[in-house]
Protein backbone atom coordinates (compact mmCIF):
# COMPACT_ATOMS: atom_id res chain seq x y z
CA UNK A 1 0.00 0.00 0.00
CA UNK A 2 1.71 3.53 -1.11
CA UNK A 3 0.62 6.94 -1.06
CA UNK A 4 1.65 8.20 -4.05
CA UNK A 5 3.33 11.48 -5.78
CA UNK A 6 3.49 15.01 -4.17
CA UNK A 7 1.04 16.43 -2.44
CA UNK A 8 -1.02 19.71 -4.05
CA UNK A 9 -3.36 22.31 -3.38
CA UNK A 10 -5.79 24.59 -4.20
CA UNK A 11 -6.95 27.93 -2.51
CA UNK A 12 -10.50 28.26 -2.10
CA UNK A 13 -11.50 30.37 0.79
CA UNK A 14 -9.35 32.89 2.18
CA UNK A 15 -6.43 31.54 3.51
CA UNK A 16 -7.84 27.90 3.09
CA UNK A 17 -6.11 25.18 1.12
CA UNK A 18 -7.87 22.18 0.13
CA UNK A 19 -5.29 19.29 -0.76
CA UNK A 20 -5.28 16.57 -3.01
CA UNK A 21 -2.63 13.82 -3.34
CA UNK A 22 -3.06 10.37 -5.86
CA UNK A 23 -3.32 7.54 -3.97
CA UNK A 24 -2.74 3.66 -4.87
CA UNK A 25 -3.94 0.78 -2.44
CA UNK A 26 -2.58 -2.60 -2.96
CA UNK A 27 0.72 -3.87 -3.52
CA UNK A 28 -0.33 -6.07 -6.63
CA UNK A 29 -2.91 -4.31 -9.38
CA UNK A 30 -3.90 -1.39 -6.64
CA UNK A 31 -6.89 0.84 -6.36
CA UNK A 32 -5.78 3.85 -7.83
CA UNK A 33 -7.75 7.39 -5.90
CA UNK A 34 -7.73 10.81 -5.27
CA UNK A 35 -8.00 11.67 -1.09
CA UNK A 36 -8.64 15.44 -0.47
CA UNK A 37 -8.21 16.77 2.80
CA UNK A 38 -9.76 19.92 3.81
CA UNK A 39 -7.78 22.77 5.06
CA UNK A 40 -6.54 22.07 9.21
CA UNK A 41 -8.26 24.74 10.47
CA UNK A 42 -11.62 22.99 8.49
CA UNK A 43 -11.53 19.79 9.66
CA UNK A 44 -14.78 18.95 11.24
CA UNK A 45 -14.03 15.10 12.55
CA UNK A 46 -10.88 14.08 11.87
CA UNK A 47 -12.09 10.03 12.33
CA UNK A 48 -14.63 10.52 9.63
CA UNK A 49 -14.30 10.42 5.78
CA UNK A 50 -16.33 10.23 2.51
CA UNK A 51 -15.95 7.18 0.17
CA UNK A 52 -16.90 7.96 -3.39
CA UNK A 53 -17.67 5.25 -5.25
CA UNK A 54 -17.72 4.78 -9.26
CA UNK A 55 -21.26 5.28 -11.21
CA UNK A 56 -21.52 2.25 -13.49
CA UNK A 57 -18.27 1.89 -15.49
CA UNK A 58 -17.81 5.74 -15.65
CA UNK A 59 -14.03 6.14 -14.18
CA UNK A 60 -13.46 7.84 -10.80
CA UNK A 61 -14.53 11.49 -11.71
CA UNK A 62 -18.17 10.42 -12.19
CA UNK A 63 -21.02 11.51 -14.67
CA UNK A 64 -20.20 15.59 -15.69
CA UNK A 65 -16.76 15.23 -13.50
CA UNK A 66 -20.09 15.17 -10.48
CA UNK A 67 -17.74 13.17 -8.28
CA UNK A 68 -14.70 15.26 -8.22
CA UNK A 69 -17.13 18.48 -7.77
CA UNK A 70 -18.53 16.70 -4.52
CA UNK A 71 -15.33 15.25 -3.44
CA UNK A 72 -13.66 18.69 -3.11
CA UNK A 73 -17.21 20.55 -1.81
CA UNK A 74 -17.16 17.99 0.51
CA UNK A 75 -13.67 18.82 2.03
CA UNK A 76 -14.27 22.12 1.61
CA UNK A 77 -17.52 22.87 2.88
CA UNK A 78 -18.56 20.17 5.29
CA UNK A 79 -14.69 19.72 6.47
CA UNK A 80 -14.62 16.10 5.59
CA UNK A 81 -11.72 14.37 3.54
CA UNK A 82 -13.33 12.44 0.74
CA UNK A 83 -11.49 9.94 -1.38
CA UNK A 84 -12.56 8.77 -5.01
CA UNK A 85 -11.67 5.58 -6.85
CA UNK A 86 -11.84 3.33 -9.34
CA UNK A 87 -12.86 -0.40 -8.41
CA UNK A 88 -10.80 -2.98 -10.30
CA UNK A 89 -11.46 -3.14 -13.50
CA UNK A 90 -13.18 0.58 -14.19
CA UNK A 91 -10.85 3.52 -14.29
CA UNK A 92 -7.23 3.65 -13.79
CA UNK A 93 -7.51 -0.03 -11.57
CA UNK A 94 -6.56 -2.92 -13.40
CA UNK A 95 -8.56 -5.82 -13.50
CA UNK A 96 -8.16 -8.44 -10.50
CA UNK A 97 -8.08 -11.77 -10.81
CA UNK A 98 -10.49 -14.23 -9.19
CA UNK A 99 -13.42 -15.93 -8.44
CA UNK A 100 -15.44 -13.15 -6.86
CA UNK A 101 -18.52 -11.16 -8.90
CA UNK A 102 -18.30 -7.69 -9.52
CA UNK A 103 -21.07 -7.55 -6.60
CA UNK A 104 -18.77 -8.90 -4.00
CA UNK A 105 -16.06 -7.51 -5.17
CA UNK A 106 -17.03 -4.21 -4.79
CA UNK A 107 -17.58 -4.67 -1.00
CA UNK A 108 -14.21 -5.91 -0.56
CA UNK A 109 -12.44 -3.71 -2.46
CA UNK A 110 -14.45 -0.66 -0.59
CA UNK A 111 -13.08 -2.41 2.62
CA UNK A 112 -10.01 -2.37 1.86
CA UNK A 113 -10.10 1.23 1.22
CA UNK A 114 -11.39 1.72 4.49
CA UNK A 115 -8.95 -0.19 5.84
CA UNK A 116 -6.10 1.85 3.89
CA UNK A 117 -7.68 5.14 5.29
CA UNK A 118 -7.98 3.88 8.91
CA UNK A 119 -4.10 2.93 8.79
CA UNK A 120 -2.99 5.99 7.19
CA UNK A 121 -5.09 8.63 8.67
CA UNK A 122 -6.51 6.90 11.67
CA UNK A 123 -9.85 7.17 10.09
CA UNK A 124 -12.58 4.44 11.38
CA UNK A 125 -16.05 6.52 10.26
CA UNK A 126 -17.28 6.47 6.90
CA UNK A 127 -19.76 7.87 4.76
CA UNK A 128 -20.41 6.12 1.25
CA UNK A 129 -21.60 8.21 -1.83
CA UNK A 130 -23.23 6.57 -5.08
CA UNK A 131 -24.91 7.07 -8.10
CA UNK A 132 -26.69 3.96 -9.11
CA UNK A 133 -24.64 0.89 -9.41
CA UNK A 134 -22.08 3.22 -6.63
CA UNK A 135 -25.47 3.21 -4.35
CA UNK A 136 -26.12 -0.10 -4.82
CA UNK A 137 -22.42 -0.96 -3.50
CA UNK A 138 -22.44 1.87 -1.16
CA UNK A 139 -25.55 -0.24 0.73
CA UNK A 140 -24.56 -3.39 0.49
CA UNK A 141 -21.16 -2.31 1.84
CA UNK A 142 -23.16 -0.52 4.76
CA UNK A 143 -24.55 -4.20 5.61
CA UNK A 144 -21.42 -6.19 5.55
CA UNK A 145 -19.17 -3.31 7.83
CA UNK A 146 -20.30 -1.59 10.94
CA UNK A 147 -17.50 1.10 10.21
CA UNK A 148 -19.96 2.58 7.69
CA UNK A 149 -22.39 5.35 9.99
CA UNK A 150 -24.09 6.44 6.75
CA UNK A 151 -24.66 6.44 3.09
CA UNK A 152 -25.81 8.87 -0.11
CA UNK A 153 -27.35 7.00 -3.00
CA UNK A 154 -28.51 8.28 -6.08
CA UNK A 155 -30.80 6.89 -7.59
CA UNK A 156 -30.47 3.51 -5.21
CA UNK A 157 -33.00 0.70 -4.71
CA UNK A 158 -36.02 1.12 -4.90
CA UNK A 159 -39.45 -0.33 -6.36
CA UNK A 160 -42.52 0.33 -7.66
CA UNK A 161 -45.74 0.89 -5.63
CA UNK A 162 -49.40 0.58 -6.57
CA UNK A 163 -49.40 4.86 -6.41
CA UNK A 164 -46.38 4.66 -9.53
CA UNK A 165 -47.53 2.38 -11.52
CA UNK A 166 -51.01 4.31 -11.87
CA UNK A 167 -48.89 7.51 -12.41
CA UNK A 168 -46.81 5.52 -14.80
CA UNK A 169 -49.70 3.84 -16.30
CA UNK A 170 -52.83 6.46 -16.48
CA UNK A 171 -51.08 9.09 -19.31
CA UNK A 172 -50.29 6.12 -21.55
CA UNK A 173 -53.94 4.85 -21.31
CA UNK A 174 -55.33 7.53 -22.87
CA UNK A 175 -52.35 7.38 -25.67
CA UNK A 176 -53.40 5.31 -28.55
CA UNK A 177 -50.04 5.34 -30.28
CA UNK A 178 -48.89 3.60 -26.72
CA UNK A 179 -51.70 1.13 -27.51
CA UNK A 180 -50.09 0.57 -30.73
CA UNK A 181 -46.90 0.31 -29.51
CA UNK A 182 -47.73 -2.46 -26.56
CA UNK A 183 -49.87 -4.07 -29.05
CA UNK A 184 -47.15 -4.85 -31.26
CA UNK A 185 -44.44 -5.29 -28.43
CA UNK A 186 -47.27 -8.42 -27.22
CA UNK A 187 -47.18 -9.56 -31.04
CA UNK A 188 -43.67 -9.58 -31.10
CA UNK A 189 -43.31 -7.35 -33.67
CA UNK A 190 -41.40 -5.08 -31.80
CA UNK A 191 -38.64 -5.20 -29.86
CA UNK A 192 -37.60 -3.62 -26.55
CA UNK A 193 -33.97 -2.43 -26.59
CA UNK A 194 -32.03 -3.14 -23.95
CA UNK A 195 -28.38 -1.90 -22.61
CA UNK A 196 -25.86 -1.59 -25.43
CA UNK A 197 -28.67 -1.54 -28.27
CA UNK A 198 -30.92 1.04 -26.99
CA UNK A 199 -27.17 3.46 -28.66
CA UNK A 200 -27.39 1.64 -32.02
CA UNK A 201 -23.63 0.95 -31.30
CA UNK A 202 -22.46 -2.64 -32.22
CA UNK A 203 -21.60 -4.15 -28.51
CA UNK A 204 -18.44 -4.97 -29.43
CA UNK A 205 -17.69 -1.34 -29.61
CA UNK A 206 -19.80 -0.33 -26.95
CA UNK A 207 -19.88 -1.25 -22.84
CA UNK A 208 -22.48 -0.25 -20.80
CA UNK A 209 -22.63 -1.53 -17.04
CA UNK A 210 -24.62 -5.30 -16.25
CA UNK A 211 -27.95 -4.25 -13.98
CA UNK A 212 -28.93 -7.34 -14.35
CA UNK A 213 -28.02 -8.43 -10.40
CA UNK A 214 -30.77 -5.99 -8.63
CA UNK A 215 -31.68 -8.18 -5.68
CA UNK A 216 -35.39 -8.87 -4.44
CA UNK A 217 -37.76 -6.63 -2.91
CA UNK A 218 -38.05 -8.79 0.09
CA UNK A 219 -34.02 -8.95 0.52
CA UNK A 220 -33.34 -4.84 0.23
CA UNK A 221 -36.16 -4.55 3.00
CA UNK A 222 -34.88 -6.86 5.15
CA UNK A 223 -31.33 -5.24 4.78
CA UNK A 224 -33.51 -1.66 5.47
CA UNK A 225 -34.41 -3.12 8.77
CA UNK A 226 -30.70 -4.06 9.87
CA UNK A 227 -29.82 -0.93 8.88
CA UNK A 228 -32.25 1.13 10.53
CA UNK A 229 -31.35 -0.35 13.53
CA UNK A 230 -28.10 0.06 13.38
CA UNK A 231 -28.68 3.57 13.14
CA UNK A 232 -27.27 4.19 10.14
CA UNK A 233 -27.68 7.64 8.32
CA UNK A 234 -29.24 7.64 4.93
CA UNK A 235 -29.80 10.02 2.39
CA UNK A 236 -31.70 8.88 -0.79
CA UNK A 237 -31.44 11.54 -3.60
CA UNK A 238 -34.01 10.50 -6.46
CA UNK A 239 -34.02 12.13 -9.97
CA UNK A 240 -35.55 12.16 -12.91
CA UNK A 241 -36.50 8.61 -14.14
CA UNK A 242 -39.56 6.36 -15.66
CA UNK A 243 -39.71 4.23 -12.17
CA UNK A 244 -39.42 6.78 -9.52
CA UNK A 245 -42.81 8.92 -9.40
CA UNK A 246 -43.26 10.65 -6.35
CA UNK A 247 -41.29 12.30 -2.86
CA UNK A 248 -42.72 9.34 -0.59
CA UNK A 249 -42.23 6.52 -3.25
CA UNK A 250 -39.22 4.79 -0.94
CA UNK A 251 -41.25 5.30 2.38
CA UNK A 252 -44.28 3.45 0.42
CA UNK A 253 -42.13 0.89 -1.24
CA UNK A 254 -40.21 0.11 2.25
CA UNK A 255 -43.46 0.79 4.55
CA UNK A 256 -42.62 -2.62 6.58
CA UNK A 257 -39.25 -0.57 7.71
CA UNK A 258 -39.68 1.63 10.48
CA UNK A 259 -37.70 4.30 9.58
CA UNK A 260 -36.78 7.08 12.42
CA UNK A 261 -34.78 10.01 11.92
CA UNK A 262 -32.11 9.04 10.17
CA UNK A 263 -34.30 8.92 6.59
CA UNK A 264 -33.92 12.13 4.45
CA UNK A 265 -35.69 11.14 1.20
CA UNK A 266 -34.89 14.06 -1.81
CA UNK A 267 -36.96 13.82 -5.20
CA UNK A 268 -35.58 16.30 -8.49
CA UNK A 269 -37.99 14.66 -10.86
CA UNK A 270 -36.54 17.15 -13.78
CA UNK A 271 -33.24 15.98 -13.49
CA UNK A 272 -31.30 13.57 -15.36
CA UNK A 273 -30.22 10.31 -13.83
CA UNK A 274 -26.45 11.42 -14.93
CA UNK A 275 -27.02 14.86 -13.65
CA UNK A 276 -26.40 16.74 -16.81
CA UNK A 277 -27.91 20.33 -16.26
CA UNK A 278 -25.72 22.59 -14.09
CA UNK A 279 -28.40 23.72 -11.47
CA UNK A 280 -29.53 20.38 -10.93
CA UNK A 281 -26.08 19.38 -10.07
CA UNK A 282 -25.25 22.55 -7.89
CA UNK A 283 -29.05 21.88 -5.46
CA UNK A 284 -27.78 17.98 -5.17
CA UNK A 285 -24.30 18.71 -4.52
CA UNK A 286 -25.62 21.49 -2.15
CA UNK A 287 -28.09 18.82 -0.65
CA UNK A 288 -25.62 16.28 0.29
CA UNK A 289 -22.96 18.89 1.35
CA UNK A 290 -25.80 20.18 4.37
CA UNK A 291 -26.43 16.46 5.07
CA UNK A 292 -22.84 15.61 6.11
CA UNK A 293 -22.68 18.80 8.08
CA UNK A 294 -25.56 18.22 9.60
CA UNK A 295 -25.18 14.57 10.15
CA UNK A 296 -20.88 14.52 11.04
CA UNK A 297 -20.73 13.06 14.61
CA UNK A 298 -19.66 15.92 16.92
CA UNK A 299 -15.65 16.42 17.22
CA UNK B 1 0.99 2.74 -14.45
CA UNK B 2 2.50 5.72 -12.01
CA UNK B 3 -0.57 8.21 -11.09
CA UNK B 4 0.63 10.98 -9.61
CA UNK B 5 0.16 15.23 -9.87
CA UNK B 6 2.37 17.11 -11.80
CA UNK B 7 2.80 20.64 -13.78
CA UNK B 8 2.27 24.27 -11.77
CA UNK B 9 0.81 24.39 -8.01
CA UNK B 10 -2.19 26.62 -8.95
CA UNK B 11 -3.36 24.13 -11.60
CA UNK B 12 -1.69 21.32 -10.71
CA UNK B 13 -2.81 18.73 -13.69
CA UNK B 14 -3.37 14.59 -13.07
CA UNK B 15 -0.65 12.58 -14.91
CA UNK B 16 -0.40 8.69 -15.43
CA UNK B 17 2.55 7.36 -16.65
CA UNK B 18 2.86 4.18 -18.69
CA UNK B 19 6.58 3.01 -18.57
CA UNK B 20 8.08 1.75 -21.43
CA UNK B 21 8.24 -2.45 -21.80
CA UNK B 22 10.49 -4.54 -24.06
CA UNK B 23 12.33 -2.38 -26.68
CA UNK B 24 13.63 1.15 -25.90
CA UNK B 25 12.19 3.79 -27.85
CA UNK B 26 13.66 6.95 -27.67
CA UNK B 27 10.62 8.68 -28.10
CA UNK B 28 7.86 9.27 -25.83
CA UNK B 29 3.96 9.97 -26.27
CA UNK B 30 1.47 12.42 -24.80
CA UNK B 31 -2.05 11.29 -25.12
CA UNK B 32 -4.56 14.44 -25.72
CA UNK B 33 -8.04 14.00 -24.10
CA UNK B 34 -10.82 15.51 -25.97
CA UNK B 35 -13.32 17.50 -23.87
CA UNK B 36 -16.04 17.15 -21.71
CA UNK B 37 -18.49 14.08 -22.34
CA UNK B 38 -16.41 12.78 -25.33
CA UNK B 39 -13.34 12.77 -22.03
CA UNK B 40 -15.16 10.57 -20.02
CA UNK B 41 -16.25 7.98 -23.11
CA UNK B 42 -13.01 8.00 -24.28
CA UNK B 43 -11.15 7.16 -20.65
CA UNK B 44 -10.84 3.76 -21.64
CA UNK B 45 -9.77 3.72 -24.83
CA UNK B 46 -7.13 6.44 -23.85
CA UNK B 47 -6.01 4.20 -21.10
CA UNK B 48 -5.59 1.22 -23.56
CA UNK B 49 -3.89 3.20 -26.08
CA UNK B 50 -1.16 4.25 -23.58
CA UNK B 51 -0.98 0.65 -22.18
CA UNK B 52 -0.21 -0.73 -25.96
CA UNK B 53 2.03 1.90 -26.49
CA UNK B 54 4.10 1.34 -23.72
CA UNK B 55 4.03 -2.55 -24.41
CA UNK B 56 5.73 -1.61 -28.21
CA UNK B 57 8.30 0.26 -26.09
CA UNK B 58 7.25 4.13 -26.11
CA UNK B 59 7.24 5.42 -22.52
CA UNK B 60 3.40 7.53 -22.31
CA UNK B 61 1.77 9.95 -20.28
CA UNK B 62 -1.71 10.83 -20.03
CA UNK B 63 -2.90 13.68 -18.29
CA UNK B 64 -6.33 15.94 -17.79
CA UNK B 65 -6.07 19.51 -18.36
CA UNK B 66 -7.12 22.27 -15.96
CA UNK B 67 -10.56 22.41 -15.11
CA UNK B 68 -11.00 18.82 -15.97
CA UNK B 69 -10.72 15.39 -14.94
CA UNK B 70 -9.16 15.14 -11.38
CA UNK B 71 -7.79 18.22 -12.26
CA UNK B 72 -7.25 21.11 -10.29
CA UNK B 73 -10.02 24.30 -10.53
CA UNK B 74 -13.20 23.81 -13.35
CA UNK B 75 -13.02 25.68 -16.62
CA UNK B 76 -14.05 28.93 -15.88
CA UNK B 77 -11.21 31.11 -16.41
CA UNK B 78 -9.53 28.70 -18.70
CA UNK B 79 -8.87 29.36 -22.07
CA UNK B 80 -7.61 26.98 -25.04
CA UNK B 81 -4.25 29.03 -24.81
CA UNK B 82 -3.63 27.36 -20.92
CA UNK B 83 -4.56 23.82 -22.26
CA UNK B 84 -2.12 23.85 -25.07
CA UNK B 85 0.61 25.26 -22.08
CA UNK B 86 -0.98 22.08 -19.82
CA UNK B 87 0.64 20.11 -22.86
CA UNK B 88 3.68 21.62 -22.83
CA UNK B 89 3.83 20.98 -19.00
CA UNK B 90 2.86 17.00 -20.07
CA UNK B 91 5.85 17.02 -22.69
CA UNK B 92 8.54 18.73 -19.89
CA UNK B 93 7.46 15.61 -17.45
CA UNK B 94 7.57 13.10 -19.49
CA UNK B 95 10.75 14.14 -20.58
CA UNK B 96 11.83 14.07 -17.44
CA UNK B 97 10.54 10.86 -16.28
CA UNK B 98 11.70 8.87 -19.03
CA UNK B 99 14.62 10.69 -20.42
CA UNK B 100 13.74 11.04 -24.08
CA UNK B 101 14.69 13.80 -26.31
CA UNK B 102 11.23 14.17 -27.97
CA UNK B 103 7.98 13.47 -27.95
CA UNK B 104 4.85 12.49 -30.16
CA UNK B 105 1.80 13.90 -29.36
CA UNK B 106 -1.56 11.98 -30.08
CA UNK B 107 -4.80 14.30 -29.94
CA UNK B 108 -8.40 12.56 -29.87
CA UNK B 109 -10.82 15.11 -31.33
CA UNK B 110 -10.50 18.50 -29.26
CA UNK B 111 -7.22 17.12 -28.28
CA UNK B 112 -6.16 16.69 -31.89
CA UNK B 113 -6.41 20.51 -32.39
CA UNK B 114 -4.99 21.63 -29.17
CA UNK B 115 -1.89 18.92 -30.10
CA UNK B 116 -1.21 20.59 -33.58
CA UNK B 117 -1.09 23.86 -31.63
CA UNK B 118 1.46 22.82 -29.09
CA UNK B 119 3.33 21.06 -31.98
CA UNK B 120 3.60 24.29 -33.45
CA UNK B 121 5.12 25.66 -29.88
CA UNK B 122 7.45 23.06 -29.10
CA UNK B 123 10.41 22.19 -30.16
CA UNK B 124 10.73 18.67 -28.44
CA UNK B 125 7.89 17.59 -30.53
CA UNK B 126 8.45 14.72 -32.94
CA UNK B 127 5.38 13.80 -34.64
CA UNK B 128 1.29 14.42 -34.26
CA UNK B 129 -0.71 12.19 -34.22
CA UNK B 130 -4.83 13.00 -34.72
CA UNK B 131 -7.47 10.91 -34.39
CA UNK B 132 -10.92 11.81 -35.71
CA UNK B 133 -9.83 15.40 -35.54
CA UNK B 134 -11.82 18.58 -34.76
CA UNK B 135 -10.77 20.65 -37.55
CA UNK B 136 -12.20 24.13 -37.44
CA UNK B 137 -12.38 25.35 -33.50
CA UNK B 138 -14.93 27.95 -34.75
CA UNK B 139 -17.19 25.41 -36.52
CA UNK B 140 -16.31 23.32 -33.22
CA UNK B 141 -18.50 25.58 -30.81
CA UNK B 142 -21.07 26.51 -33.48
CA UNK B 143 -21.86 22.94 -33.40
CA UNK B 144 -21.92 22.73 -29.82
CA UNK B 145 -24.44 26.01 -29.91
CA UNK B 146 -26.46 24.70 -32.79
CA UNK B 147 -27.10 21.41 -31.15
CA UNK B 148 -28.06 23.01 -27.71
CA UNK B 149 -30.16 25.63 -29.40
CA UNK B 150 -31.89 22.61 -31.51
CA UNK B 151 -32.83 20.74 -28.64
CA UNK B 152 -34.40 23.31 -26.74
CA UNK B 153 -37.58 23.27 -28.64
CA UNK B 154 -37.87 19.84 -27.96
CA UNK B 155 -38.08 20.16 -23.73
CA UNK B 156 -34.31 19.60 -23.00
CA UNK B 157 -33.30 20.77 -20.03
CA UNK B 158 -29.84 19.15 -20.09
CA UNK B 159 -28.43 21.79 -22.75
CA UNK B 160 -28.34 25.45 -21.89
CA UNK B 161 -26.74 28.57 -23.06
CA UNK B 162 -26.17 30.92 -19.89
CA UNK B 163 -26.51 34.53 -19.52
CA UNK B 164 -22.89 34.84 -20.03
CA UNK B 165 -22.40 33.26 -23.52
CA UNK B 166 -21.77 29.96 -21.08
CA UNK B 167 -22.80 26.39 -23.44
CA UNK B 168 -23.59 23.87 -20.98
CA UNK B 169 -23.61 21.04 -23.09
CA UNK B 170 -24.13 17.01 -21.95
CA UNK B 171 -22.94 17.84 -18.78
CA UNK B 172 -20.44 19.97 -18.95
CA UNK B 173 -19.35 23.93 -19.72
CA UNK B 174 -17.56 25.88 -22.16
CA UNK B 175 -17.31 29.37 -21.34
CA UNK B 176 -17.01 32.35 -23.87
CA UNK B 177 -13.02 32.53 -23.04
CA UNK B 178 -12.58 28.83 -24.21
CA UNK B 179 -15.20 29.24 -26.86
CA UNK B 180 -13.32 32.95 -28.35
CA UNK B 181 -9.88 30.94 -27.94
CA UNK B 182 -10.32 27.64 -29.36
CA UNK B 183 -12.57 29.65 -32.17
CA UNK B 184 -9.61 31.15 -33.81
CA UNK B 185 -7.84 27.52 -34.55
CA UNK B 186 -8.05 26.02 -38.02
CA UNK B 187 -6.21 22.36 -38.52
CA UNK B 188 -5.26 23.81 -42.30
CA UNK B 189 -3.50 26.87 -40.83
CA UNK B 190 -1.93 25.06 -37.69
CA UNK B 191 -0.58 21.71 -39.90
CA UNK B 192 0.85 24.62 -42.62
CA UNK B 193 3.33 25.47 -39.11
CA UNK B 194 3.91 22.03 -38.12
CA UNK B 195 7.63 20.99 -38.86
CA UNK B 196 7.04 17.24 -37.92
CA UNK B 197 5.16 14.24 -39.72
CA UNK B 198 1.80 14.44 -39.16
CA UNK B 199 -0.80 11.20 -39.28
CA UNK B 200 -4.52 11.54 -39.73
CA UNK B 201 -5.96 7.94 -38.60
CA UNK B 202 -10.37 8.76 -38.96
CA UNK B 203 -12.90 6.06 -37.72
CA UNK B 204 -15.18 7.47 -40.46
CA UNK B 205 -15.30 8.96 -43.85
CA UNK B 206 -16.36 13.29 -44.19
CA UNK B 207 -15.77 16.07 -46.57
CA UNK B 208 -13.43 17.74 -43.72
CA UNK B 209 -11.04 14.77 -43.27
CA UNK B 210 -11.09 14.30 -46.99
CA UNK B 211 -9.80 18.00 -47.34
CA UNK B 212 -7.67 17.74 -44.45
CA UNK B 213 -5.93 14.90 -46.25
CA UNK B 214 -5.57 16.33 -49.36
CA UNK B 215 -3.55 19.56 -47.83
CA UNK B 216 -1.58 17.46 -45.92
CA UNK B 217 -0.63 14.79 -48.33
CA UNK B 218 1.90 17.11 -49.95
CA UNK B 219 3.90 17.50 -46.48
CA UNK B 220 6.52 14.64 -45.95
CA UNK B 221 6.13 11.67 -43.57
CA UNK B 222 2.35 12.33 -43.92
CA UNK B 223 -0.16 8.76 -43.12
CA UNK B 224 -3.21 8.68 -43.46
CA UNK B 225 -5.64 5.47 -42.37
CA UNK B 226 -9.39 4.84 -42.42
CA UNK B 227 -9.75 2.46 -39.40
CA UNK B 228 -14.00 2.57 -39.79
CA UNK B 229 -15.72 2.45 -36.06
CA UNK B 230 -18.34 3.77 -34.17
CA UNK B 231 -16.99 7.58 -33.35
CA UNK B 232 -20.58 9.44 -31.72
CA UNK B 233 -18.41 10.08 -28.21
CA UNK B 234 -20.78 12.55 -27.10
CA UNK B 235 -23.34 9.94 -27.57
CA UNK B 236 -25.12 10.58 -24.12
CA UNK B 237 -27.69 7.46 -22.16
CA UNK B 238 -29.06 6.89 -18.87
CA UNK B 239 -26.30 4.44 -17.82
CA UNK B 240 -22.90 6.29 -19.00
CA UNK B 241 -21.71 3.68 -21.47
CA UNK B 242 -18.78 3.67 -23.17
CA UNK B 243 -17.38 3.85 -26.28
CA UNK B 244 -14.70 1.27 -27.17
CA UNK B 245 -13.31 1.88 -30.95
CA UNK B 246 -11.11 -0.85 -30.94
CA UNK B 247 -10.25 -0.38 -34.47
CA UNK B 248 -9.04 2.74 -34.21
CA UNK B 249 -6.83 2.08 -30.88
CA UNK B 250 -5.63 -0.77 -33.64
CA UNK B 251 -4.81 1.27 -36.08
CA UNK B 252 -2.77 4.30 -33.97
CA UNK B 253 -0.47 1.02 -32.14
CA UNK B 254 0.58 -0.41 -35.55
CA UNK B 255 1.41 2.61 -36.53
CA UNK B 256 3.53 3.35 -33.76
CA UNK B 257 4.55 -0.28 -34.68
CA UNK B 258 6.20 -0.02 -37.66
CA UNK B 259 7.39 3.91 -38.13
CA UNK B 260 9.87 5.95 -35.95
CA UNK B 261 10.46 9.04 -35.87
CA UNK B 262 13.05 10.88 -38.09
Amino acid sequence: MQSNSILVGQRLHEGNIMRERVVTIGDHLPLVGIFCEPDADRVSDPKTAVILLNSGVIHRVGSCRLSVTLGRALADEAGVPTFRFDFSGIGDSDARRGTLTANQAAIEEVQEVMDYLGKWKKIDRFILYGLCSGAFAAYRTAIADRRVLGTVQLDGYCYTTWKSHMMHYSPKLLSPSRWVTWLLRKLGLRKVKKGAEVSGIEEQFFEVPDFASYPPKEDVQQGLKTLNDRGLEMLYVFLGNEHYKYHKQFEDCFNGVSFKDNLTVIHRPNATHILSEPEDRKRVIEAITDWVNQKLPAY
Amino acid sequence: MEAFYFGPSESYLFGAFHSRHGMSRNEGIVLCNPFGQEYLRAHKSIRRLAINLANLGYPVLRFDYRGTGDSAGDINGVSADQWVRDIGHAIQELQDMAAVPKVALIGLRLGALLAAKAATENAQVSRLVMWDPVVDGASYVEGIRSAIVGAQPLGSRSRVITSDGTLHFNGFSMPPLFQDSISKWHLKTLAADVRVPIAQIVSHESDTFADLKRLLSAQQGFYSELAPAPHDWNYVDHVGGILWPKPVIDAIEQYFGRTTSS
